[in-house]
């Protein structure tokens, strides 16, 4: 008897803890994402380069507004491409499901689906903005010591993220985060069918808007492990980025000064 | 005691996963090795990438060489000159912005080209054009309230195949090197006009105004283009205007109205999109008003700017009062997960345009008529009507586009369509390929084929395909 009551005590113990841990496992998530982007508006350049079997293939240059919802808590993203030459002036309107394409060429802003979203190294800087902790639920599955992008060992939480909305690009996040700094170290990114598409290391901690924060992504294409982007932030500021901004016929007006 | 010593032996077993789990992270550290050779070294310091400033500029050099066979056994014969066997062309696009202080800015886009083909003269004038696409100056005199004056492309429409509610795509296409619809919406003229937007956070409404400056022309040829006119015979022959407004409704649904005002007639139109899915965006496009058909509006056309006699009988029966007439594309795009294809979907209707009936007549008149005729004349006349307006010309299609970017390897980009007639189902077909070989060249080439019967829109052109192959440099 003694022994059965010790063991439902353990057992209680254990789902507390369990509960507990979730409880954590999501405020570490908001803590990293914190870590990763600031919540005031600010703007960036994303130089994406592109690596092919090994070799370097070509580059992006992407002109980043970013800007937190209010009410929503998830980033909504104007995207300009300044580099390569043949796209620059496209831009890309990323907001919850009111995704916008506008080329200058056509002069007609077209609504994407989330899926065509993925098609362009846009919405990489979409990916690098996203605010986990919202589309996400969280739980804490261990503590573990893996290596850096800089093959440096970090005591990291491992945690496993559910899509919590349909706003989410992945089904399920494997998440990587150091122990006391908050440092988001590594994810990687499911499908709806479990498949891994992509996985990120982050690096090059620096001064950033204000904080330490990763100022290098790389990106692991994980259906073809030929491929591979590194997503490296430049001059960032904070700006102030109207309502307006958002709306798809500014689209075409959208000046950078 | 069974029970305990079940739930003892799986708290132990969690109790070794989780201690298992705690240091060794399994192979997660063998991910590091996909990370290429190359990229192993962080990136120089974030802050020496500077904010690029006026990014909108885009210049290339391309060059196009243009094979087309010809479809034998015409039903209705052509009227001279043939179409041309192959066309070479070099052109130099532009698309530039200046700003003048912080308040206005001046906004140009414009091709010139240099071309060659069989049938026409060379060196002529006809060797080098320029087409003067948009000049116009921009300025922003209240906060988010826009004021634009010049030659601007004012496109609206949210189909693909076919747009209803485009009002000023109306001879605005110059010789283009490409029948994609997609090409046809780059390639135009835009059309001199004073425009007044205002943007708000949930939506906008723009207002437009386009005077006659010129007298209406004749529809032009490919051998007589002028080498630097802005044409504005072709996009301000009459006083246009226009309203449109949009709203969002919620995220997933913005409606856009339109009000358009030309020649006495007004027309009415709608835009829809709605997110359906992660990998589906449903749209419809509608314009409506009162018009006659589109056999009338050509013969109208042809007798008032002098390419038919203005007592030249109708070959075709034809209904010359003015109904209200219907024009529609409705579709959905879909994504695949993977490879990442877009494929989209339309049916497109034109109340105005060809019925079963008008094709029967049109074929039935032309029959056995040699093509000097002046029957020839009129029938391909009212064809050449609809190019030129960029209207659908057969009531009834089905645009089928697909595009996928990355296609088998990375950096080639294939994209394809097929425009069937619902009426006769004959097709027309075009595949293109382009491939980045850098960021600075691309080349690449497209098939186009006409597939149908004798007796039938796409049977009867009297050219049966195309093959282009190009080069470019982007600056």
């Amino acid at each position: 008897m003694r022994l059965g009551t010790q063991l439902v005590t353990f057992a209680l113990a254990l789902l507390l803890g369990s509960a507990a841990f979730a409880q954590t496992a999501q405020e570490i998530v908001t803590a990293t994402d914190r870590v990763r982007n600031p919540a005031k508006p600010f703007r960036t350049v994303l130089t994406l380069t592109e690596y092919v079997a090994g070799k370097e293939r070509d580059h992006d240059v992407l002109a980043l507004f970013s800007k937190e919802d209010e009410a929503s808590r998830q980033f909504r993203n104007l995207v300009q491409y300044v580099e390569p030459a043949r796209d620059a002036g496209k831009r890309v309107l990323l907001d919850g499901h009111s995704l916008w394409f506008y080329d200058p060429d056509s002069k007609v802003s077209v609504r994407i689906s989330a899926q065509q979203r993925l098609i362009g190294q846009a919405a990489i800087g979409d990916i690098l903005t996203v605010n986990l902790a919202v589309d996400y639920t969280s739980t804490l599955t261990g503590v573990e010591k893996i290596d850096d992008a800089t093959h440096q060992p970090r005591q990291c939480w491992h945690l496993e993220l559910k899509a919590a909305n349909d706003v989410a690009t992945y089904s399920r996040v494997e998440y990587w985060v150091e122990q006391g700094s908050f440092y988001p170290i590594k994810g990687k990114f499911y499908s709806d069918s479990g498949r891994l598409l992509k996985i990120v290391y982050f690096r090059n901690f620096s001064e950033r808007l204000g904080a330490i924060r990763p100022a290098e992504a790389v990106i692991i294409d994980a259906v073809d492990s030929s491929l591979a982007t590194t997503a490296t932030f430049g001059e960032s500021s904070y700006q102030e980025v109207p309502e307006t901004w958002f709306q798809r016929d500014y689209l075409p007006r959208l000046q950078i000064k | 005691m069974r029970l305990s010593g079940r739930l003892i032996l799986a708290l132990a077993a969690a109790l070794a996963g989780a201690i298992g789990r705690a240091d060794e992270p399994a192979d997660e550290n063998k991910d590091l090795d996909l990370i290429p050779q190359a990229a192993q070294t962080p990136a120089k310091p974030a802050a020496q990438v500077p904010m690029p400033t006026g990014t909108t500029s885009k210049f290339y050099l391309e060059n196009t060489f243009t094979q087309s066979w010809a479809q034998g056994g015409l039903l209705v014969p052509v009227p001279p000159p043939p179409p041309s066997a192959w066309e070479e062309r070099l052109l130099f696009d532009v698309r530039d912005e200046w700003r003048l202080g912080s308040a206005v800015s001046l906004i140009y886009s414009g091709r010139l080209n240099l071309r060659a083909e069989d049938h026409l003269n060379f060196p002529s004038h006809q060797n080098v054009t320029n087409d003067l696409r948009e000049a116009y100056a921009s300025s922003e005199p209240l906060e988010q309230t826009f004021v634009d004056a010049g030659r601007i492309n004012l496109k609206s429409g949210v189909a693909l195949g076919f747009n209803p509610t485009d009002f000023f795509k109306t001879r605005a296409v110059v010789e283009p090197v490409s029948v994609d619809p997609v090409v046809l919406r780059e390639d135009r003229l835009g059309t001199l006009m004073l425009r007044a937007q205002r943007v708000w956070s949930a939506g906008s409404l723009t207002v437009a105004y386009a005077p006659a400056v010129a007298s209406r022309s004749a529809i032009y040829g490919d051998n007589d283009l002028h080498s630097f006119d802005p044409v504005f015979d072709r996009t301000n022959a009459q006083d246009r205007f226009l309203l449109k407004g949009s709203i969002d409704i919620g995220d997933r649904l913005s409606p856009e109205w339109l009000a358009y005002h030309e020649d006495g007639r007004t027309r009415w139109g709608l835009n829809l999109t709605a997110s359906v899915s992660q990998s589906v965006v449903a749209y419809a496009e509608w314009s409506a008003g009162p018009r006659p058909s589109l056999i009338d509006d050509a013969l109208r056309f042809g007798r008032a700017t002098g390419t038919l006699a203005p007592d030249a009988r109708a070959v075709l029966p034809d209904d010359a009062r003015e109904h209200f007439r219907n024009e529609l594309a409705v579709g959905a795009s879909y994504t695949t997960g993977a490879p990442k294809i877009t494929f989209n979907l339309e049916f497109n209707y034109n109340q105005a345009g060809f019925s079963g009936t008008d094709w029967n007549n049109w074929f039935r008149a032309g029959r056995g008529a040699i093509g000097s005729s002046p029957t020839a004349g009129e029938l391909w006349y009212i064809r050449d009507y609809a190019l030129d307006q960029q209207e659908q010309l057969t009531r009834s299609s089905i645009f089928l586009r697909a595009d996928w970017v990355d296609a088998f390897i990375p950096k080639l980009e294939l994209s394809g369509f097929v425009n069937t007639d619902v009426i006769d189902g004959s097709e027309r077909v075009q595949l293109t390929a382009d491939y980045y070989l850098s960021d600075f060249w691309t080349i690449g080439g497209l098939v186009l084929t006409e597939l149908g019967g004798r007796h039938s829109e796409f049977g009867s052109l009297p050219q049966g395909g195309s093959v282009l192959l190009k080069v470019a440099r982007y600056f």
